[in-house]
């Protein structure tokens, strides 16, 4: 009785892991697309981003192809999926991944197809030189194409806003908050005459936002991993650990259950609001249509988020999925998908079209999105992202946390934050 | 004459001896043929992917990349690392939160459900296996909804007797204590059921000789009820200490985290073993705590083993 017990607990995940040993061999498939119908393909996409939308018009436009779309989950789980299936041996045609996870596939190109040999050296000048670099590999092997960025911006609350004293007119908002302390103050401000808090929380809205903008994140240019000394990371860590003692924050932490009810009944006014988010709050408070407003982010440039498409070497219908990339991220497909679904095109040959520009969000009080994103992109300086960024980001991420929590002491966070990160990734 | 003589002889040795050795041969094969699917599915299902365990752990294993041989580098890390010691913390606490309660709350109610003259105690008997028969991920996703620190119903009735708003998820104990009560929940009325039948196993005639003698309801509980439990008590308290090692599912839910809280607060191993396993896709150090997770179940059941043996004679 005690060994039937004890053996499936201990190794639920040695399964696994024999399983991946049994596939991981198995490498020899042949660089060029081959096999299949050409017809149908099995597409790996996660929640949230609207792939649908992408596949339904694909689907209308070519009859007789067949496209198996499955949100697996998150993001994260997504890249966990792809990971385990890739280790097994049976892996999709096509996935979505998100630009965070990217990296640690980038280091193992040998596990997707070059797509330079499918035809991307010809068209990857339509995208974003940055963007385009985080999917290359050291030699040179393109693996993803871009599908969206994350350009940031402030989403807020114009009646909350009202009711508390403040310009409620998106231009005088974004006014209000050049930079992260003055966003911080104007937060004291709203705090003292309503008695509720500004933000969500500040490891979201303050750090996460922060740290994206500027030139070197955790990584320098060649690579190294830099986070405990580069001041870009120490600055967005002590502004949120203000706005986290200016007693500003609902401490509701992104995408929890507390969060989504808070967000519905205005426990917080303000949100940050990568470009993807937006549909996260049309989803999550959808009676607060008309209420809210996107003004533009302190501090300037930066990016977070994004995704790409790539083709794991084992597909079987790689053909049809390169077709589908190449007609779907075009720069008039990206432009469409923006139209239906709001995330922001890699393509800057569409960031003036007037479609583009015009774009105006209903459920944002009319707010002209897609110039506030396109905008917030202009003048960007690219960090580099590595196989880490994701860990390292999280451990920091914990800290502000804890000590929003009351837990922690702010005078040790930041030291207690670099010792976590060098416990989870070992340098 | 030779011929007659064997005959002879075949015909003195009595045919019922050879039919019966042969057919013992069999018999004696037949039983190891019977239990062999269990040993086969073992065999294939437990032992080899334990041993693989074993042999990944040895390695810094990148499931899509290289596979470097690293020796015990894995264990040394593991043994130096706070946050396995901060895991195997959490799991000890929220299993005893979770174990004793839920096991004196059965005993009570067995005994409850055993003397009672209930209306309905069929009804009552049966309505004990829902908790248990509810799947864990409704169960958390309800009881997180109830302890949430701003919309949680808890919260809410709380308020009404002046108190502040307590958050479970975010504090040590609080989230232990969330983990611990969803744990109850869905045990205790499965384990209520198993002390039950064992109960219904003593003659009548002892409980009725002990109130003729003058014992009360407590004494009878205490001094025939419990003792004849044993086994059983023992029983439970192996399968709860494994089940306790197992927790995963609750802490998971509740937080939607791999870390289970900013601070590890309720990261159990097992969910340390998954963060490390499939969220950093470090399959060498997450093999390493599975062995170390192993070798731990196989000293809890060594203590039960030695505790069990030690009260039999008493029986």
């Amino acid at each position: 009785m005690k060994l039937r017990n004890v053996t499936p607990v201990v190794l639920a995940a040695a399964l696994a892991l024999s399983t991946a040993a049994c596939g991981g061999g198995g490498g020899g498939t042949p660089s060029q697309p081959s096999g299949g119908d050409s017809k149908s393909f099995e597409f790996w996409s996660f929640s949230g981003i609207d792939q649908k939308a992408d596949v339904d018009r694909y689907q209308k436009q070519n009859p007789g192809v067949q496209i198996k779309l499955t949100e697996v989950g998150s993001s994260v789980e997504t890249a966990q999926a792809l990971t385990t299936a890739l280790a097994g041996g049976k892996v999709p045609d096509l996935v979505l991944i998100q630009g965070d996870d990217l990296p640690k596939f980038v280091q193992q190109p040998q596990n997707f197809y070059d797509l330079r040999q499918l035809g991307a050296d010809k068209i990857k000048g339509d995208y974003l030189d940055w963007v385009m670099s985080a999917s290359t590999a050291k030699g040179g092997e393109i693996i993803g194409i871009p599908t969206d960025v994350g350009g940031m911006a402030v989403a807020y609350r114009a009646d909350l806003f009202k009711e508390a004293g403040l310009p409620t007119d998106r231009e005088e908002v974004g006014k209000l908050w050049p930079t992260w302390d003055a966003f911080i103050e104007t937060g004291k401000k709203y705090t003292a005459k309503t008695g509720k808090a500004f933000m969500d929380n500040a490891a979201t809205s303050v750090f996460y936002q922060a740290v994206n903008q500027g030139p070197q994140k955790y990584y320098d240019p060649s690579g190294n991993v830099v986070y405990s000394t580069s001041p870009q990371v120490k600055t967005a860590f002590d502004l949120s650990l203000k706005a986290v003692q200016a007693g500003i924050t609902a401490k509701q932490g992104t995408f929890t259950e507390g969060w989504t009810a808070g967000m519905g009944k205005g426990q917080f006014a303000v949100i940050s609001a990568p470009s993807w988010m937006l549909g996260s709050i049309r989803r999550n408070a959808p009676d607060t249509k008309g209420k809210w407003d996107v003004a533009t982010i302190p501090g300037g440039a930066g990016n977070w988020g994004g995704s790409y498409l790539a083709i794991p070497k084992g597909a079987k219908n790689a053909k049809a999925a390169w077709e589908y990339i190449t007609k779907t991220q075009s720069p008039q497909g990206q432009l469409a998908h923006f139209l239906d679904a709001g995330s922001l095109p890699t393509t800057p040959s569409v960031y003036k079209d007037a479609q583009l520009i015009g774009m105006k969000d209903e459920f944002f009080s009319g707010a002209p999105i897609g110039a506030i994103y396109t905008n917030s992109l202009l003048g960007l300086k690219p960090f580099y992202i590595g196989p880490d960024s994701s860990a390292i980001g999280q451990e920091l991420q914990n800290a502000i946390t804890n000590v929003e929590q009351g837990k922690g002491d702010p005078a040790k966070a930041w030291d207690t934050a670099l010792a976590n990160v060098k416990t989870a990734i070992g340098k | 004459m030779t011929t007659s003589l064997s005959t002879s002889r075949a015909v003195q040795t009595p045919p019922a001896l050879t039919t019966r050795v042969r057919q013992s041969i069999g018999e004696r094969i037949a039983p190891y043929f019977y239990i062999a699917p269990f040993f086969l599915i073992f065999a294939v299902f437990g032992l080899v992917p334990l041993l693989f365990t074993f042999y990944v752990a040895l390695f810094d294993w990148n499931p899509i990349g290289e596979h470097v041989f690293i020796g015990f580098d894995n264990f040394s890390r593991l043994l130096a690392d706070a946050r396995f010691w901060n895991a195997l913390k959490n799991t000890i606490s929220i299993w005893v939160l979770s174990t004793v309660p839920q096991l004196v709350l059965a005993l009570l109610l067995a005994h409850l459900l055993n003397h009672a003259r209930l209306r309905l105690a069929v009804f009552f008997r049966m309505s004990m296996l829902v908790p248990y028969i509810t799947s864990v991920a409704a169960t958390t996703i309800v009881f997180a909804q109830m302890f949430d620190r701003d919309y949680g119903l808890l919260n809410w009735l709380l308020g009404f007797a002046g108190v502040e708003p307590i958050d479970f998820k975010q504090s040590v104990w609080g989230s232990h204590l969330l983990i611990a009560v969803m744990v109850t929940w869905r045990w205790f009325g499965y384990t209520t059921l198993l002390y039950l039948a064992s109960l219904q196993a003593i003659p009548r005639a002892i409980y009725e000789a002990a109130a003729v003698d003058g014992a009360g309801g407590w004494k009878q509980f205490r001094h025939i009820s419990i003792p004849s439990l044993r086994p059983v008590i023992v029983f439970t308290v192996v399968t709860s200490t494994i089940g306790g090692l197992q927790i995963f599912t609750e802490p998971l839910l509740i937080s939607r985290s791999q870390t289970c809280g900013a601070i590890r607060q309720c990261q159990t191993l097992t969910l340390f073993l998954y963060e490390q396993g499939f969220g950093q896709f470090q399959f060498g150090y997450g093999a390493a705590i599975g062995v170390a997770l192993f070798v731990l179940v196989i000293v809890a059941a060594t203590v039960n083993y030695l505790l069990s043996t030690r009260i039999r004679p008493e029986r």
